[in-house]
This record gives structure tokens, sequence and C-alpha cells, in this order.
């Protein structure tokens, strides 16, 4: 019987949910502001205080998680170029964090991802420095330019005003799609008992969202991710590139009968799902020991009344106790 | 219901130095954001503070005097910006809801301008200094749902 691939995905997600949460959050804090306070001591007078600008997020069924950014606002003098700025601090980020993280350049920010510690905890914060837009002024109108790296070229725009919401947006939405994919590999690779490196599944992933302009709901991605690792990974000359060491190509890590191996999988993990979608569910099974809950209820999402549009007016007057 | 929430750490924060001003009395307003394509997350992306209210240590009335304008404006945007719910401190107590919030949070849902059927109450615990704690709901046929 065919399965809703889409909504199947999404279950499969939840219920690999991680669950480890304060402890968690305390360790994001530290880590955010020694970072910080690192940039601080760096930069000195070239910046304003860091600020932070990560979100907190709540969910019905599992655990708060966190996306914790922090903006580094540079003063309008401090660089010639935004480019030149990025790349500042991708340089120090990575001299200082190189060894005990993963640090990349993405879209707008720079990602340090730190290796797991004892608790299996993996922590990770986005740096994205910005400009000021006009000298001195940042204190008043909080203005900043921010480098839009290159080689994310889809993107029409070449800087951003932080105060476009657009753009964070946009920031937000790609991060949480990919973070998507890279999960569901991990779901497969674990649940498989596939020993590729997770390190691998995320570069190239990462790789696949650059070059393929992948969209679309879930399965959608998931597949076009597939689809991107069949056709590519046995390519000669296909780079991954260690974002904390740039001369390292991870993708070397695999012997070339691996690559083929991993080419066959997703090839043949393609070809059973479009026999028959049920197939979903043995690459990507659901966590068998994720407590079922009111499953008739689990796939409602937040609503809109029938014939009406999100947009709303309040009642006019309203008392809270 | 399986949904999520997000707020910024800085919408946070201005939320929780507005209520501080107003501390020992309640106080709150408006939160605006979107849903994600797939009605699953909501993003709050900002708050608007209410023109007229009235306030005392365990009650908080506002009004929505003058924020049509804002609220097109917001609607405007790309993406689509709208209200998803209202936000209020609760200073030196918990964040367990009241029967007066419930009893607001039916009203508003049931309100014929509002298009939203699952509208979001926050609530936050204040002291003189700072937050304690802070809450989401997520209000769903006559009940509020907390988010873990
Ligand atoms: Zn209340």
């Amino acid at each position: 019987m065919a399965i809703n691939k889409k909504e199947y995905l999404q279950e499969v997600l939840e219920t690999h949910k991680m669950s480890h949460v304060n402890s968690l959050l305390d360790k994001y804090r530290d880590k955010r502001k020694s970072i910080k306070e690192a940039l601080e001591d760096y930069y000195t007078d070239k910046i304003y205080s860091p600020l932070n600008s990560g979100s907190y997020a709540k969910h019905t069924a599992i655990n708060t998680k966190f996306d914790l950014d922090v903006v580094v606002p540079f003063k309008k003098k401090s660089f010639s170029t935004l480019e030149e700025m990025f790349d500042d601090v991708f340089d120090f980020l990575n001299d200082t964090y190189g060894t005990e993280a993963t640090v990349r350049k993405q879209k707008v920010s720079i990602g340090i991802i730190f290796y797991k510690d004892d608790d299996n905890h993996e922590i990770s914060i986005d740096i994205v420095p910005g400009r000021e837009l006009n000298e001195d002024q940042y204190n008043e109108d909080n203005k900043l330019n921010l480098y839009v790296n290159s080689k994310y070229g889809l993107l029409a725009e070449k800087t951003h005003l932080l105060t476009n919401i657009k753009a964070q947006i946009e920031h937000i939405k790609s991060k949480d799609n990919e973070r998507k994919i890279i999960r569901l590999l991990k779901i497969w690779k674990s649940s498989n008992n596939e020993d590729y490196k997770s390190f691998l599944m995320e570069l190239i992933t990462v790789k696949a969202f650059d070059k393929d302009n992948i969209s679309g709901n879930l399965w959608e991605m998931l597949e076009s991710t597939m689809e991107y690792i069949r056709d590519n990974i046995t390519k000669d000359g296909f780079t991954l590139s260690d974002p904390g060491n740039s001369g390292n190509n991870v993708a070397d890590t695999l012997e070339s009968w691996q690559k083929e191996n991993l080419s066959t999988k997703m090839k043949n993990m393609l070809d059973r799902i479009e026999d028959n979608s049920d197939n979903l569910k043995i690459y990507f099974p659901v966590n068998p020991d994720f407590k079922e809950e009111d499953n008739t209820k689990s796939n409602e999402g937040y609503g809109v009344k029938t014939g009406a549009s999100t947009f709303s007016v309040p009642t006019q007057n309203q008392r809270f106790g | 219901m399986d949904v999520e929430v997000q707020i910024p750490e800085g919408l946070l924060n201005k939320i929780v130095n507005a209520g501080i001003k107003m501390y020992p009395k309640e106080y709150g307003g408006f939160l605006i954001g979107f849903y994600s394509e797939d009605f699953k997350i909501l993003h709050i992306t900002e708050t608007i503070l209410p023109s007229e209210y009235r306030n005392s240590k365990y009650s908080f009335e506002r009004s929505a005097k003058g924020i049509k304008g804002e609220l097109k404006r917001l609607y405007s945007l790309n993406p689509k910006q709208y209200y998803v719910g209202e936000w209020h401190t609760h200073p030196d107590n918990s964040t367990q809801f009241s029967m007066t919030d419930l009893n607001a949070m039916i009203e508003i849902t049931e309100y014929k301008t509002v298009g939203i059927s699952n509208p979001t109450l926050m609530i936050l615990s204040i002291n003189k200094s700072g937050l304690n704690d802070f809450e989401f709901y997520v209000y769903n046929d006559k009940k509020l749902l907390r988010y873990e």
C-alpha cells in the first residue's frame, strides 16, 4: 500500500528527536559566552559588543531546542570589504576552535560545530559578522550589512541588512531543511548499520544543497539529496573539503569501492522506494523506542478557520489574569 | 496538536524588559509571527505593545485600539506576518495560566475577525529584575496545551 512519503518522513524525524535539554542549554550558553569573549579580546575596538540573536524553540511533543547565533557588529572602518571581514572572522575562529570543532563558512554566518562531548552532546553555534551601514550609527539604527557567501550564488543580492527580516528568515529556513535531511541520512546510517562517517553525510548534504538548489517537501528534498549522492560521489575530482582544514578532502576518506557502494546504495534505495513507497519504512524506520502518543492527533498543525485567512484582528478589549 | 514555536532571543529580551518596567504589575502585548508552510512551526517575529491598557498585580487588560493599520502593514510583508497570539507577565507568580487567561483565549479564538484557530499564549514569570521562567501554550478546542 502506498504511503504518504512526506508525512511518513516527518514522523521518522519526530520519533528520533533528541531528549536532552536543560544541561545542553547551559553548555550552549557557556560556549557562546566564551566565543563572544574571544572575539572581543581579539577585535577590541573594531567591533561593538557581540549580541545574541538565536532562538528558543518549544514543541508540544518534544523538548526545547536552541539555535543560538551570535551577531558580531563591526565598525564601518574595520574592513574595507565585507568579504575581508567574513574571511578574517573565519580565520580567527578556525585558528581558535579548529582543534575542538568543525568551523565552516555558511551562507551569511560561520558555523562552529563542536565535536561531541562525553554526554554525546553536539553543540553548534553560528557567528554572523556584520558591518555597520553608516559610520558610528550602529548604536542608533542597528543597521548592519552582512556578507553573503558567494558560493550561495542563488541569492540575488550580495549583501543584506540584518534588519531585513527576510534575509534572516531565509537563513532560518535553509538551515532547517539541511538539518532535517542530515538527520534522516543519519537515521538511515544507524538503522541500517552503515559505517559511513556522520561528518561525511553532513558535508555531502550541505554540498548537495549548495549545488543543486534543493527544495520541495521533505521527501522531495531527501530524494534530490540522495540523487545528488548517487550521481556525484563516484565522479573524478569530487571533493568534500573539510571546513576545519581546507586542504583535507573528506571524500578521500572513502576508497573508490566504498564510493561505488554508497552510490549503488542510494540508487537501490531510490529505485525500491520508487517501486513501492512502503519501502521507505525499511530504510528510514520510525524509532521503536518512541512512546506512542495520541497518533490520530499528531499530524495536526496550527489551524486556520474554514474560509478564513491567517489575517486576524483580535478582540478590542481583553482581560487576562 | 503537534506543533512547535520559535522565538528569537532578542525578542524574548525585549518582552522581558517591557514586562519588568511595569513590575510589580502585570503587562502584556500582541504576538506577531507566521506559520511554516506545513503549519507545524510558528516563528514569532515581533510584538506590538498596546496603546491603552489597565493593569494591577493580578490582572492585565489590553485594548486593540489602533493596531489594525500595523497588522495590515505586517501582512503585506514577505513572508506575511500576522497576529498569532498574546503574551503577559505574572509578576512573582508561576507561568500557569488562570481561568481568566483561558476564557480570554476562548473569546479571542471565537471572535469574528480572528482567522486563526490555534492562537498562542505566552506567560512570563518575572521578578523585579529579571525573568524567572516563560511558558508557551497553544489554544486548541477550549483547552490550552503546554509546549514542553
Ligand atoms: Zn495570566
